[in-house]
């Protein structure tokens, strides 16, 4: 027989003023197997805790049920204190009186007879528990960090400086991402790629770190600690070994007409190409879809032009299998295209710009060698119109969240015309401004009061072309809804950022949980900002929503501290609540007919198959085996076993079964 | 039927085989099993339209397994259970070679799971007309009468476990129903156990059963107890197009985790 301990706390008021606790350990008492039953006003202080450890050696108590809040709450606490009295800590159970009783009902005599079963149920759980010890799982101690923006490369820098080897995939031929694309940053209007190169470089000079860009992630398995992850390195047609990125090829290449994607489409570039100057790695890509060689021309000209014969027109793609304990991931984000406003004239108005593309005439490394000037007859636009909030915070329209960048970088936009261009009026249509940073608000007023960008707070409703000017019908709310229309040169759009491209497919191979818009999404939004559903899978920056560089570093380097706190241990425990396939004497061996229906049924592939082989190594059976250090305890194959075989510890059938007839 | 015993008594000369499973004479016209093991005993063998038997459930017992390579006399229901029971990894590939003899009477020997797939595809839908009918009459009663119809049928189901017994899927060394600690199922054959044991059953084959109709067949007291299986397999079949007996991969349509699933709820 059982000698159980049950304790019911008050939680304060929270479960006393509800449920009558002294009743409840009163019957408590009279329950078969209960040898100790008494109530305290709060179990989860210390002197309730030490109510706990003291019964537990006076009365030789082998199994507890606590009768508290929810488990997620204190079911630590509490098996650390009976695993301190010399139990098992899964000899402890936690029934739910708070949630599950007296937050949920009135004061009655019936919630306290709920509250009675409701402990019962874990009594006759508890009787039927077994001492489990939880699993070591060897962690390899390398990461492998997703993305080779700003966010990326900052986790990898810092994993790296910790002495943790870094794999580091970069879907681009290089490094950088949307930051080397900015021109200057707010609020200090430093230039985005003097600040961001040095780092670009410290990733590729940097011994704990293995660069592979134009490559990406085609599949993983494995679980924390221990990733097996495949890695597609495209081909570049170009032998990184032997290139010095002397840039000959890039000369002699005849085809000069490819939109450049660095350049978001406002400059052309070859079909051989380093996407920009500063580039890492300094190492061309040939663009198989524009090179001549490959649509069956004759052309050769950048192979001939290369001084080391490194380039390689039969280089393959290759898979490189990698092992690693943490992934971070940091993918980044797109921007809402033009094309997506069908006010703003479905992307037909050459003058009508994202402002990424801004960004890039801003540039002093961009198509224009940082002139603004606009895209239909390259002449330098006087009068520029903003508009904020350009598909962001607009639920029929665009996406209902705010993109929380675009009210400083059209900020910064404005005032960036205003100082290369003294004599041009900037305009920005605004719903609200939210310049909530460091410096932010501060740098917002300098545009207004310093820059004399007007600021108008009202949406535009329609922008199209007449006589070369492009007129912005608006209104101003803070004149009433009084209409507003501008001939503008230029309209620069504060697109909405969206979900990078490829990142549904992404967290899928990744198992990790998405929000509603595609997001990655994080494990608690305040208490767990860095993690993501799936445990040693953490995210960095805009892959988790739109946010700024400061805080995208930050976020990186958190990211880079949960990492380096995983791989500083040898050995990761897990609980041990894993579904295990049962053993039985010979004939049998086991339940398990080895039909491997749960094979595919496991959400994380958990389950493989094992022989059972005889002294003589001759396979007798052959049976489902589940990997402890994979399973979750989901138990979609206990329900799924036709004869039972497999069980989870902790909540096997034959206690889930007592607790049910127990009522 | 002579290219038939001839067949076999090729196959068990040449040690291509031990056995071949087939059908013969029983008492009262009927077929029943026959295992041959010598060519003495091939002209035993028969083949007409009465041999409706699935033979598949003997494939997977140990003690057939252990006479060696069998050769079985397969009509449609037995080669779509051999590729269910294959598919379920209860049959190595190339152990058993089928034997299927064509409306012309020639014999065809189908020694892999490639051929038997290509082979069922040909075939046409297994459910007989009679029981199409039947199940078609069960399914336009409203589900109060259907209920009330299964627990008049039911009523008299002796739990003799015959339709587990003649299941070639129910192949597991121990069942649920055997299970007691815990107790899933009551073992006495009451209305509410009886009621238990025969749902449990149509679950565990939904996406499984191969439409043979061997357990309404068993069954001592005549229950047409198939008709809940062959209902819960096409429900399978309609809802999820994974249909059971049409090929060697496993394809379980209640058993398959995708992340593309239709319902964004799994994902």
């Amino acid at each position: 027989m059982s000698r159980l301990g049950v304790f019911v706390c008050h939680c304060g008021e929270n479960i006393g003023a509800t449920v009558d606790v002294t009743e409840v350990a009163e019957r408590c008492k009279h329950m078969p197997g209960v040898a100790h039953a008494e109530d305290y006003k709060y179990l989860c202080s210390n002197p309730g805790q030490n109510k706990i450890k003291q019964a537990i050696e006076e009365h030789q108590l082998d199994g507890v049920v606590v009768a508290a809040c929810s488990p997620r709450m204190h079911e630590p606490t509490f098996r650390r204190a009976v695993t301190d009295a010399g139990l098992n800590a899964y000899m402890c159970e936690v029934a739910n009186l708070r949630e599950h009783c007296s937050w949920v009902h009135e004061k009655a005599d019936s919630t306290t007879e709920k509250a009675i079963d409701l402990v019962r149920l874990q009594v006759e759980k508890v009787k039927r528990n077994k001492p489990l010890d939880t699993i070591q799982v060897p962690i390899t101690r390398s990461a492998l960090v997703i993305g080779g923006g700003i966010a990326g490369i900052q986790a990898a820098l810092d994993i790296a400086d910790s002495g943790h080897k870094v794999i580091m995939v970069e879907r681009s031929p290089a490094l950088g991402g949307h930051m080397a694309q900015l021109s200057e940053t707010f609020p200090t209007l430093d230039c985005s790629q003097c600040i961001l190169t040095p780092r670009m470089v410290d990733v590729s000079r940097h011994p704990n770190i293995t660069l592979l860009t134009y490559s990406e992630v085609e599949h993983v398995e494995g679980f924390i600690g221990n990733f097996k992850v495949a890695i597609r390195k495209r081909a570049r047609m170009v032998d990184e070994d032997l290139c010095t990125g002397c840039g000959e090829c890039l000369q002699k290449c005849p085809t000069k007409n490819v939109a450049d994607s660095f350049n978001e489409g406002l400059s052309m570039r070859r079909a051989i190409y380093v996407p920009f100057a500063q580039a890492v790695p300094n190492i061309p890509v040939i663009d198989t879809e524009n090179c001549r060689k490959f649509q069956g021309k004759k052309c050769d000209r950048c192979a001939k032009a290369c001084p080391t014969k490194a380039i390689k027109f039969d280089q393959k793609d290759q898979i490189i299998n990698v092992e690693v304990g943490a992934i971070v991931v940091a993918t980044g984000y797109q921007v809402m295209g033009t094309e997506r406003f069908p006010e703003y004239g479905y992307g037909t108005y050459p003058d009508v710009i994202t402002g990424l593309q801004f960004e890039r005439y801003a540039s002093a490394s961009g198509p224009t060698q940082g002139v603004i000037k606009r895209p239909s007859d390259g002449k330098e636009p006087e009068t520029v119109v903003f508009l904020a909030c350009s598909g962001s915070r607009d639920a029929a329209k665009g996406v209902k969240y705010c993109s929380k960048i675009c009210c400083m970088y059209t900020a910064k936009h404005a005032m960036l015309l205003k100082h290369k261009n003294h004599h041009a009026k900037a305009y920005v249509f605004y719903m609200d401004i939210r310049s909530a940073g460091k410096n932010y608000d501060e740098f917002v007023r300098r545009a207004i009061e310093e820059d004399g960008v007007k600021y108008i707070r009202g949406r535009v409703s329609r922008i199209y072309e007449e006589d070369g000017k492009l007129i912005v019908k608006g209104a101003d709310t803070l004149l009433g809804g009084e209409p507003v229309e501008i001939k503008a040169d230029m309209v620069v759009l504060a697109s909405a950022a969206l979900p990078n491209h490829g990142q549904g497919e992404l967290a899928q191979k990744l198992h990790v949980g998405t929000d509603p818009y595609g997001f990655v999404a994080e494990a608690h939004p305040k208490l767990r900002p860095v993690e993501t559903t799936s445990a040693g899978i953490f995210l960095a920056g805009a892959c988790q929503s739109p946010r700024d560089i400061p805080e995208t570093v930050g976020q990186a380097s958190a990211a880079a501290a949960k990492v380096t706190a995983l791989l500083s241990r040898s050995h990761l425990a897990r609980e041990p609540l894993v579904a295990e396939v049962n053993r039985k004497p010979a004939p049998q061996f086991s339940d398990c007919t080895g039909c491997l229906l749960c094979e595919t049924a496991c959400p994380y592939q958990a389950i493989g198959h094992e022989e059972i082989k005889d002294r003589n190594g001759n396979v007798l059976k052959t049976v489902a085996k589940i990997n402890p250090g994979l399973c979750q305890g989901c138990g979609t194959c206990v329900s799924l076993c036709r004869t039972k075989a497999i069980d989870l510890h902790g909540y096997s059938n034959e206690q889930i079964f007592a607790e049910i007839m127990s009522l | 039927m002579d290219v038939l015993r001839n067949k076999a008594r090729d196959l068990l000369a040449q040690g291509q085989v031990q056995v071949v499973i087939g059908y013969e004479a029983g008492t009262g016209g009927a077929r029943r099993p026959s295992f041959v093991r010598s060519e003495a005993d091939v002209a035993r063998l028969v083949w007409d339209a009465d041999c409706v038997g699935n033979l598949a459930g003997y494939l997977t017992r140990a003690e057939i397994k252990k006479m060696g390579k069998i050769a079985v006399v397969a009509n449609a229901a037995t080669l779509r259970a051999l590729l269910q029971l294959t598919a379920e990894h209860q049959l190595a590939e190339g152990a058993v070679s089928a034997l299927v003899v064509t409306e012309e009477g020639a014999v065809l020997e189908l020694s892999n799971a490639q051929a038997v797939t290509e082979h069922v595809a040909t075939l046409p839908a297994s459910l007989s007309a009679a029981d199409r009918e039947k199940l078609d009459q069960l399914m336009a009663l409203s589900r109060e009468e259907r209920r009330a119809f299964w627990e008049q049928e039911l009523q008299r189901c002796i739990k003799c476990y015959a339709c587990r017994s003649s299941c070639p899927m129910c192949y597991c060394g121990s069942c649920t129903m055997d299970c007691n600690r815990p107790q899933w199922v009551p073992v006495a054959s009451h209305e509410m156990g009886n009621l238990e044991y025969h749902t449990v059953r149509a679950m565990h084959l939904a996406g499984r059963c191969v439409e043979c109709g061997e357990c309404g067949r068993a069954c001592p007291v005549g229950i047409p107890i198939h008709l809940l299986t062959c209902y819960a397999e096409e429900s399978v079949r309609r809802q999820f197009g994974q249909p059971a007996g049409t090929s060697a991969t496993l394809n379980y349509a209640l058993g398959t985790f995708r992340p593309d699933d239709q319902e964004t709820f799994i994902r």
